[in-house]
Order: C-alpha cells, then structure tokens, then sequence
C-alpha cells in the first residue's frame, strides 16, 4: 500500500474545488440572484481556506480568508455579484490556485492588488485605503481598542470523543496561551439512565487571559473545527485582573468534569448567554462563528452517495486483470461446448455471465461523467469572448455522460482547440452579425450523447461556416490539389485536418499557426474514434467526434476470411447481407444494390491477401462511419466476440487496417480491422473508378 | 577475476539454417514451443505475423529474412525465443523464431572474429560481431538494429 502525501492529497481536493468555485461564480454571472450559486462559491471557498491552514499553506489561508469575507456580502445579498466582480473573484480564484500549485511563482503584490479591486466592488462606499487597513488588520481584532484577551464559547458535537478527540486536552492547549477561566456549562448533561457514555455533553465557556491572536486559538482547535462551534469575542480590559484566583480557586485541572457530569455550575448561564446574545464586536469579519455549517451542505453536494478516491493505476490493473479473464473464460466456453459435459456447460455458462458482468461494473468504476470537462471550457469561453470582444454565449448538454476517465484526459486539448477556432474564427464579430441579421450574442453549444455503443461529444457556433473557396484556394497554393480538380465540400473540408493547414489571415494569439486540427484528428484517432465536419455557410459549423465508450474491451464481429479470423467493431456493423451470385462475379463493378442506395464494396480477401479460392456463399458486412456506408466482403461470419483490445507493437505500426489484436477462445490472437481506415480505402477506390470512368 | 568476466557474455544459443546465431542471455525473456502464428497482412517481411504468448500479443520476427536465409517449416526443435529490445525509447517484447535452440552458454569476446568486408551477403549493420564458439563461427546479431 503506498501512502499518500496529505499535501497532494489536499492539492487533489483543492483542485476539485476550485472547478466547483469557478462552475458556481461562471454561473453567478449569468444568474446572479441565484441563492444556491453564491452559497456552493462560498462552500468551496471556505473548504479551501480550512484545509489550507491544516496543510500548512498559510498564504492560501490568508488570501482565501480575505476573499471569502469580501465574498460574504454577496453572500447577505448586500450587493450584486456584477460581471466585473465575477471576474476579479475568477482572478483570484486563479491566483490561490497558483499559491497552492506553485507558490514560489506568485507575488503577495498581485495578490494584495487583487484583494483591493475586489474590496473596491464589495466595499463600494467606503474608500479603498480604509478597508484595506481593517482588512489588514488581524481579522475580529477591532483597530484601536486595546486587546486585553479573548472570551471563547465552545461546543463539540456529541460524538466527538468516539473520533479520538479529547476536548480536555484541547483545553489544556487553550490554557498553554495565557491564563484562562474555564467554565463547564453543563445544561446538556442528561438524566443517568439516558446518558451514553460515549456522548460528548459539556459545553465551554472560556476566558482567555492573553493577548494572542486568533490563528493561535484557531490552530488549538484546527483538527477539531468541522466538529464544534466556536465563538470568539474580544474581552474587555476591565475583565483581566479577575480570573486569576478564580481559576486557582477552582481548580487547575479541568479535567475529570468531562467524565462525570459535574455539579451544574450556575454562574455559567449568564456569562454564556451573554456571550451568545451579544453580537461580535467587530463587524470586520462577518463570519467569525458556525464552523461546522458548510459541512452538512457540502456532504449533500456529493449527491449524498459514499465516494472513494482509487489511484487510477490501479483501476488500470484491475482492467487488465479483467481482460485476461474475458479471455480465459472464452477458451473455456470453447472448451465446454466441444465436450458433452453438461455440469462443465453450466460452470461455464456462469463464469460467462459473471465475468461479463465483472467486466461492465469496472468498466463501470472507470467512467466519469464529462461535465467536468465540459466545466473548464466555460473558463475558457469567457475569457475568449472577452479578449475578442465577441459576446458569446455557452450552452452545454449531456454533462452526465459518462466515458472512460483516460479519454476524458485524451478529450480535453481537442476540445480546447475545435472551441477556440469555432470562436476566433466560427463567430462572427458584432457588426457582422447584425448586418447579417443575426443576434449579436454568438451561441456555442458543447454537448455529449451516447449513440449505440460510441459517445458522440459536439461543438457547435452559429457563426459563418466554413469558407470552402478559401479553403480550397489555401489547398491549391500549398500544393495539395491541382487547380481546377473536382472535389466534394466534404472533400475540401478535409485540408482542414492537413498538418500545418491555416486559412486565417493573421495569425493571432490564439489561433491561424496552422497546428492545431490536425493534432485533434490524430488524438481523436487514437482514442479509435474518428470526426465529422458539417457546415451550412452562413449559420455555422458543427464538429462532432465520434468517441468509443472505452478503450479496453469492446464488443467485436468474429469474421473469416480464408483461414484468418478478424474482428469488426461492432458498433460500425450496420448490417449483414448475402453477396449475390451477379455481384460475386462482376469484378469490374464493386458496388451493392443496398434498397436503392450504391454501396462500395472491398473484398477482404484482396485486402488481406489471401490466396486459394473463396467460399462459395461470400458474406457483406456493411460498416458505417457517420453518413458513409461500405461493404466488407468476407468468406463466414462467425459470431460476436467479445474483444480485448491489444494494441499492436511499433513493429507493425507501418500496417495501417488494423487498429489492434485480441486473443480468441483457442488462444490464438486475431486482428481487428480499422473501420476508418477501410471506409477509406473504399473511398479512394470509388473515386479513382470515378476518375476512370470520366 | 573481473577481467574474465568482462571478456564473457551470457548468449542463449540458436540455430537457424546453417548457421549459429547468439542472443544476448539478458535480452531474453522465455523460450516457448512453437504456437499458432496470425499473419498480419501488409506488414513488412521480417515480422510477418503476431503471436499470443501470455496474454500479450506480440510480433513474431523471423531472422532468416534479415539474412537472406531459406524458409523451412518447423520441426520437433522449433522454438520461439521471445525477447525485450527498446524501440524508440520503449521496451517492446518481440519473439524470433529459431530452428533449434542449443543452450545457455558463455562466449569469449576475446575471441571476436574481425567482420569480414567481403565474402558475406550480409548486411554488416545487422551484426554486432562474429565470434568462435567450439571452434564454430557464431554470429552475435543485433537485435535493435535488425528490428528497426
């Protein structure tokens, strides 16, 4: 078992927080009454802040202290959270998540800097040169009064000593910063026969003689603080000479009063309902109280379901190990159905149903639901729209499905490059728009569906379209096609993907160096999946890619073609037709009758280079990819298989049909046809009969 | 003590056709009986097919192609030799095919023989170099370069 360092432990969750803070503030620009926004921005900011200090980073601490006291009048609805200060909280949100990740690269001046554009928004009738030195000032400490000791109230939540915790000897802690007079309040004690023993029932109220700060008392109570309440008030100058013999009269030890319940100390009452009556004194930090509060929130948050965090690898392994299984219990089916043994049949039929079932829940375990990808890009599209001054408005659907967590990884820099070209150079600017009529706001839709067996994720803008002359002239100065050849849109389109391809005039910072698509179509390939274009000039582009579900295991069609035995993804076959005897002989004409539609076909046997005679009854596999259809002609089809997918060594990745191996139930390995790469071959077959033909 | 030792190598020896070839001990992973082979259509010569060996599919490279030797079919002796070698960078499990496997043994690189430049139809770079063993020429290949 390797341990964990809690501080990338804290990291991990500090990210994950900060894409909750930044959903919620994205969000809060566009809804800004929204109560329930405001409130999860103010969760996560006060996790971070928490955790920050138990981890040690007192900068983050601090800074998120300022901020979330600023955030807090949003938060009492006192102002409205405004674009402007949606943004500067963004920027500070950024600029905590540089004091965590790399805090040597941050500056306090920048940091200070955007604490005081944030005051100027929260704080608007005050001037900025005030706030900043209460703000400075340690928090709850009024400026000016003399600050003689602290009066604490403390109230543990009844299981508290089940965790481990002793708030005796927090209490001693609390006594190692100056003198204190501690009373025990003891209202909550019950009657014996109702009294668990387990149960935490006192409650504290403290003077604290001593003119420490605050984070000394808060680090006392640090491990505890989701646990308890605390209230802290400033003491009065007035109170300090008094405690002293009291607290020696009394009794040194506090201790044996949480034991037993002690005789109710009667001066207690008053001193704690005071305590609690009166407001803090300082209405700096609003927020001095209720501790444990976010906590029952934040627990609802996680959608009330028990998560556990696993190291990624080890879902990796788990998947490997699953994958032998699948293919040993496949030799063992095999083997029971070649034999008579009907108990042997049935273990088999039940290690099948089990190791499929085995197979589904991890891969189960291995997929996350793409909102949090989709959650990045709001950032993004935010910040685009603003440095190109092209408002742009950003719709999402299908956050909740689900793919496998190493394409979610694989998907997010393609992404990032289809949503900054379908704004820099899909939407149009302002003016444009309106003089076409349109809403001066673009629009860019991401979403994500599952179709069959694939997850189809979408990027789509309501700008101009693609410019299909300019594309092509672009083509035919750098040489990729003649001038004057016939080529569909849908072919032009595809330069698009050329390595170092740009038609924008200018290149900008974000985009018109020409890399960039060609590196999504390759990562998109590598994840198996393949893109679709589609354009109407004018009213916009869509770019879908098409992804399988995992990477791992997929269910495959087992084929034959002379005496080797391939796999087609099963989520390309459309269909499976007997070749006709006309068809089986025109070798010149390599199209089907499909009801009415033309259908090329590819005989797998030249393909693969078999040699003898073929089977006498030859089958069609139609296989699709987005619109296109092409028939695989094989000699048998043998039956579903499903598929482990290997990936083939770097000694064979100059052969390009196939996009992997598996292992079949006799053990031999089979290879599993490149449904893209045949569509291909098909095409440029076709065309090149076309061009024989003309 | 240490110079002997720097003179030996441990070579798993294998016949094929004629000739006698040394593998690196420390390149090689397993030795197994010969299994089902699954030709990989459009692949370059010398690794025409894979092999399931453990779970893993892996290339199946056949030396003789490399060194202009004839095809012959396999026999009782046949065995793979699955071996590591980097690719680019990225250790890669490659079984060689080999007519006859001797033994685990040690050669003298003392006794390196100075490639000849002519009388060989092979390749020079394929070869690391050519030593004698019991008074037999053994040809210690190079497996990087002859997989790359």
């Amino acid at each position: 078992m390797s341990t964990m360092d809690p501080t990338e432990v804290f990291r991990q969750e500090a990210s994950e927080l900060f894409e909750v803070l930044e959903g919620a503030l994205l969000d809060l620009g566009q809804r800004p009454d929204d109560r329930e926004l405001v409130d999860s921005a103010f969760r996560a900011l006060h996790t971070i802040k928490g955790s920050g200090a138990m981890f040690g980073f007192d900068k983050v601490a601090s800074f998120t202290h300022e901020f979330e006291t600023a955030f807090d009048r949003v938060r009492k609805g006192e102002i409205k959270p405004t674009q402007e200060l949606i943004s500067v909280a963004l920027a500070a949100k950024d600029y905590i998540r540089a004091l965590i990740e790399d805090p040597q690269s941050t500056d306090d001046v920048i940091g200070e800097a955007i604490l005081d554009d944030l005051r100027r928004f929260v704080f608007p009738d005050q001037p900025a040169a005030a706030v900043v030195e209460v703000a400075a000032a340690p928090p709850l400490a009024p400026s000016g009064s003399k600050q003689a000791g602290w009066h604490l109230y403390l109230e543990f939540e009844s299981h508290i000593l089940r965790n481990g915790s002793n708030p005796l000897d927090l209490l001693d802690d609390l006594c190692k910063l100056g003198p204190c007079f501690v009373v025990p309040i003891t209202d909550g004690v019950p009657f014996l026969d109702e009294l668990e023993p387990d149960d935490c029932y006192l409650k504290w109220d403290v003077k604290l003689h001593a003119a420490c700060d605050k984070d000394a008392i808060d680090d006392v109570f640090m491990f505890v603080q989701d646990e308890m309440k605390l209230t802290l008030s400033p003491l009065e100058q007035v109170d300090a000479p008094a405690p002293m013999p009291l607290f020696q009269l009394l009794d040194e030890e506090p201790a044996p009063v949480a034991e037993m319940p002690a005789p109710a100390v009667q001066v207690a009452a008053a001193p704690v309902a005071a305590a609690l009556a009166t407001p803090p004194a300082a209405k700096v930090e609003p927020k001095p109280v209720s501790k444990p509060e976010p906590k029952p929130e934040a627990k609802r948050d996680d959608r009330g379901i028990a998560t556990v965090r696993v190291q990624a690898e080890r879902l990796d392994e788990l998947m490997d190990r699953v994958g032998e299984l699948v293919i040993a219990q496949a030799r063992l089916t095999q083997l029971a159905s070649s034999g008579s043994d009907l108990s042997i049949k049935m273990i088999a039929e039940e290690i099948e149903r089990l190791a499929s079932s085995l197979r589904d829940t991890t891969m189960g375990a291995r997929m996350v639901p793409i909102g949090s990808l989709f959650g990045r890009f709001r950032r993004l599209i935010h910040d685009l729209s603003r440095d190109l001054s092209k408002p742009v408005e950003f719709v999402t659907a299908g956050e909740d499905t689900e793919l496998d967590k190493t394409m979610i990884e694989c998907l997010a820099d393609p992404l990032v490059h289809l949503i900054r070209n379908a704004i820099d150079h899909g939407i149009e600017d302002t003016a444009t728009r309106s003089a076409n009529g349109k809403t001066e706001q673009g629009r860019i839709e991401l979403s994500a569906v599952h179709s069959g067996a694939q997850v189809l994720v979408t990027v789509k803008d309501n700008g101009g379209g693609l410019n299909t002359a300019r594309i092509r002239a672009k083509a035919e100065e750098q040489g990729l096609i003649a001038a004057g050849a016939v080529l569909t849109d849908h072919e032009i389109h595809q330069f698009l993907f050329h390595p170092g391809f740009s038609t924008a005039q200018t290149i900008s910072a974000l985009s018109g160096r020409g890399v960039g698509m060609d590196v999504v179509k390759r990562t998109i390939e590598n994840m198996r999946g393949t893109i679709d274009l589609s354009t109407r000039p004018g009213q916009g582009t869509t770019v879908t890619l098409r992804l399988p579900l995992t990477l791992a295991i997929i269910e495959g069609l087992l084929i034959r073609v002379g005496e080797g035995r391939y796999i087609i993804p099963l989520s390309a076959v459309e269909e499976c037709v007997e070749l006709t005897a006309e068809e089986e002989r025109s070798r010149s004409r390599n199209f089907l009758n499909m009801r009415g539609n033309l259908v090329p076909f590819l005989r797998l046997r030249d393909i693969l280079s078999v040699d003898g005679s073929p089977d006498q009854h030859q089958k069609t596999i139609i296989i699709s990819t987005g619109e296109t259809q092409v028939g695989l002609v094989a000699d048998a089809i043998i039956g579903n298989h499903q598929t482990v997918i290997k990936s083939l060594s770097k000694l064979h990745s100059d052969v390009t049909i196939f996009s992997g191996a598996t292992i079949l139930g006799d053990g031999t390995a089979a290879l599993i046809l490149d449904v893209a790469q045949l569509v291909a071959l098909a095409q440029s077959k076709v065309e090149k009969h076309i061009s024989e033909a003309a | 003590m240490n110079e002997h030792q720097a003179d030996q190598m441990q070579v798993v020896m294998i016949g094929l056709g004629d000739e006698k070839f040394a593998l690196d001990a420390g390149l090689v992973r397993e030795i197994i009986d010969p299994v089902p082979v699954t030709k990989v259509a459009g692949a370059r010569a010398f690794v025409p097919s894979v092999i399931n060996v453990r779970g893993n599919v892996i290339p199946l490279a056949d030396l003789r192609i490399r060194f202009g030797m004839p095809q012959t079919d396999d026999s009782a002796d046949s065995r793979i030799v699955v071996i590591e070698i980097e690719i680019d960078g990225e250790p890669v499990l490659v079984g060689v095919t080999a007519d006859k496997v001797y033994e685990v043994t040690e050669i003298s690189q003392a006794d390196v023989q100075q490639t000849p430049r002519v009388g060989m139809h092979w390749k020079p770079e394929y070869i690391r170099f050519i030593t004698k063993w019991r008074e037999e020429f053994v040809i210690v290949p190079n497996m990087e370069r002859i997989l790359n």
